[in-house]
């Protein structure tokens, strides 16, 4: 987004979804992902507002419950085979241009033409037609063309996406491409409208705003802009190099290859939730120092050298920034239980007295002057205070003399970048492929009563719903293999293999499997592959080749790390005073 | 996949997905410059040309 409008974040608020028309949700599942988001859409399908009921498009390999529900039926279901999101949403703008349905007004007053001209000629190339894509996506020609006209020429028309989009080899130029899909039809700058992820945790969106990414300065600012380093330099008193650093996949390369030597992970379980957990367990064994900073001992923790107490939501000071660029204060109602009485520590201060260990004179007292701090050098945060914050009760960036109070919807009268930017992108085929050994795609997805990997609410009642992840697979390709409901079986992949019991459900594809990743003892992770984002290097979960065959044990992996886990949990004697 | 495999698979992957752009190699090689250390950039340079698609080779000239 920040490429097509200039930056990288929703463009709406959550209210807007009361004025809705047409909802089309690609790549989410928002009843078990978002279920507070998933009620506020469910009450607008059903129309319990006394108007006519918002008209729904739903995009996903799988029946998810939102596709039918009470009072609840998806307009179009388009079940496409996983990898194929740029095609799809490519053949709804060859329909929507070479249809006549695009908002010629709206481009010609807020986006550059002759991009526009160009795009429009790409995606009217016959090769980019519904029926020339259908044997690519599985999608039939007929419904893809009726849903393309309906978010064309549905009233508002507003896009919901979520890591269903973001999790491809092709991640980053889908959402490019559901940018083009809004500004061709005029969905953008009101309530109603726009393109809105559904982030994968809630203070995603700002980490990303506070520069977690290897390349960029708080508030999206390259880390070779000289004139952006030099106003952190000066605040800071420190030079700061002008190159990029690693992701997290390049940083496990460099410490398999013995040049990467240590780690400090907060707040992120990667031996479990990042893919190929062969290769993550290899790089955190290769490194001289892992530290993990977590509320609990989590399964990276079995790697750790060091391992620091965190502290939960109710024991510190802070904010999280949510989906619609909300910054919501975060305020500590009692003592971090993580030391002594009265000695027990918030987060931030953690990661200080670690600074502090290292020779860095940071001396922060309460985390508002860090917030001052960052209103002081980010330009879209300058009018955030924890004053302010107090005062309104949450802000939505930007806060700045433009929008004092905040910008609940943004690109209103323009861009953030000027002309809106109608980019072209060709579907590539991930380089993930099925074939003789491996047949079948594997999807991978949460459930609505475990969150992420589970380090948290499988530690709780919570798993009375949810003991064990299970793989769903359609009635036809469990016949094929003689299975049955219940059964044990063996997935195998490229990259590894696991086992764990399936249901037999045709709310998947034929050709398609499913499952959740939300076990240790399961590792879905051990089976997907390291291929990534062509751009932003974001895992390709949704995307790997399987294979499933009938199991009677777990698998050497499965038995192998186990025995660490048990190992790495051992408390050592305590040795006599000398 | 090791390492340098990885790099030549991103590169070539990012060759093909900005074939559509005025000049492609352009644009791959400025990709490279804008989100990959100088320790990747070095391996792929040693790499040479071996593995890359002729966008992605064209793209190494320029980072040369």
């Amino acid at each position: 987004m920040k490429t097509t409008f200039g930056t990288s974040a929703g463009t709406q608020d959550f209210d807007s979804i009361e004025d809705c028309d047409v909802i089309l949700i690609i790549g989410a599942n928002p009843t078990d992902g978002h279920p507070v988001f998933a009620s506020r859409m469910k009450r607008r399908l059903r129309g319990q507002d006394g108007r006519p009921p918002a008209r729904l498009i739903v995009i996903d390999p799988r029946r998810t419950d939102i596709v039918r529900s009470p009072r609840i039926e998806a307009d179009y279901h388009l079940p496409l085979r996983p990898g194929t999101n740029v095609a799809v949403l490519t053949a709804m703008a060859h329909v929507i241009v070479t249809e006549g349905l695009a908002d010629e007004a709206f481009i010609k007053a807020r986006c550059d033409w002759d991009e526009y001209k160009d795009w429009a000629e790409f995606v009217s190339l016959p090769r980019n037609s519904p029926e020339n894509l259908e044997p690519v996506t599985n999608v039939s020609a007929e419904d893809l063309r009726g849903a393309a006209r309906l978010y064309a020429t549905g009233g508002n028309g507003a896009i919901y996406y979520g890591l269903g989009v973001t999790e491809h080899s092709q991640g980053s130029s889908t959402v490019m491409t559901i940018a083009n899909l809004a500004m061709a039809t005029g969905n953008i700058g009101r309530r109603g409208v726009g393109v809105n992820p559904l982030r994968g945790q809630n203070n995603v969106q700002g980490a990303c705003d506070m520069g977690s990414f290897p390349h960029e300065l708080p508030g999206y600012r390259h880390i070779s802009d000289s004139t952006a380093r030099a106003l952190f330099e000066a605040d800071w008193g420190v030079t700061i190099d002008p190159e990029p650093g690693l992701r997290i996949p390049n940083m496990l390369d460099a410490a398999v290859d013995g040049v990467f030597k240590a780690l400090y992970i907060q707040g992120e379980d990667i031996l479990q939730s990042d893919p190929d957990t062969k290769h993550v367990s290899a790089g955190l064994a290769a490194m001289e120092c892992v530290i993990v900073h977590d509320l609990f001992l989590n399964e990276t923790a079995n790697y750790a050298h060091i391992f620091f107490p965190g502290s939960t939501f109710l024991e510190k000071n802070g904010t999280f920034t949510n989906a619609e660029r909300r910054i919501q204060p975060v305020r500590k109602v009692m003592a971090p239980l993580n030391g002594p009485k009265g000695q027990g520590l918030e987060d931030w201060e953690v990661t200080q007295r670690l600074a502090q260990a290292m020779g860095l004179d940071w001396n922060y007292t309460h985390p508002s002057q860090i917030m001052d701090e960052i209103a002081r050098l980010t330009p879209s945060f300058a009018g955030v205070s924890y004053d302010r914050l107090d005062e309104m009760g949450s802000l939505q960036w930007p806060v700045n003399a433009d929008a004092p109070d905040g910008s609940p919807i943004m690109h209103i009268d323009g861009f953030v970048r000027g002309k809106g930017k109608f980019v072209v992108t060709d579907y590539v085929p991930t380089d993930e492929k099925t074939g003789p050994r491996f047949p079948l795609l594997l999807t991978t997805g949460r459930i609505l009563s475990q969150y992420n990997v589970g380090a948290q609410t499988r530690r709780t009642a919570n798993s009375v719903w949810h003991t064990e992840d299970l793989l769903e697979i359609h009635p036809q390709d469990a016949e094929d293999r003689g299975l049955n409901s219940g059964d044990w079986v063996k997935l195998a992949s490229r990259s590894g293999e696991t086992t764990l019991r399936i249901t037999v459900t045709d709310r998947v594809a034929t050709g398609v499997v499913y499952t959740t990743f939300h076990h240790p003892s399961t590792q879905a992770n051990v089976v997907t592959t390291d291929f990534s984002d062509w751009a932003t290097n974001c895992p390709e979960y949704k995307v790997t080749a399987v294979q499933i065959s009938a199991s009677n044990g777990p698998t050497d992996w499965q038995e192998g790390y186990e025995a660490l886990s048990k190992r790495s949990r051992r408390i050592a004697d305590e040795l006599p005073a000398e | 996949m090791n390492s340098v495999e990885r790099i030549v698979l991103m590169i070539n992957q990012i060759a093909a997905n900005l074939m559509h752009e005025a000049d492609p190699a352009a644009q791959t090689a400025e990709h490279i410059r804008q989100f990959w250390g100088p320790r990747m950039r070095s391996q792929l340079l040693a790499n040479g040309c071996e593995g890359l698609s002729p966008v992605a080779q064209d793209a190494v000239a320029l980072l040369n």
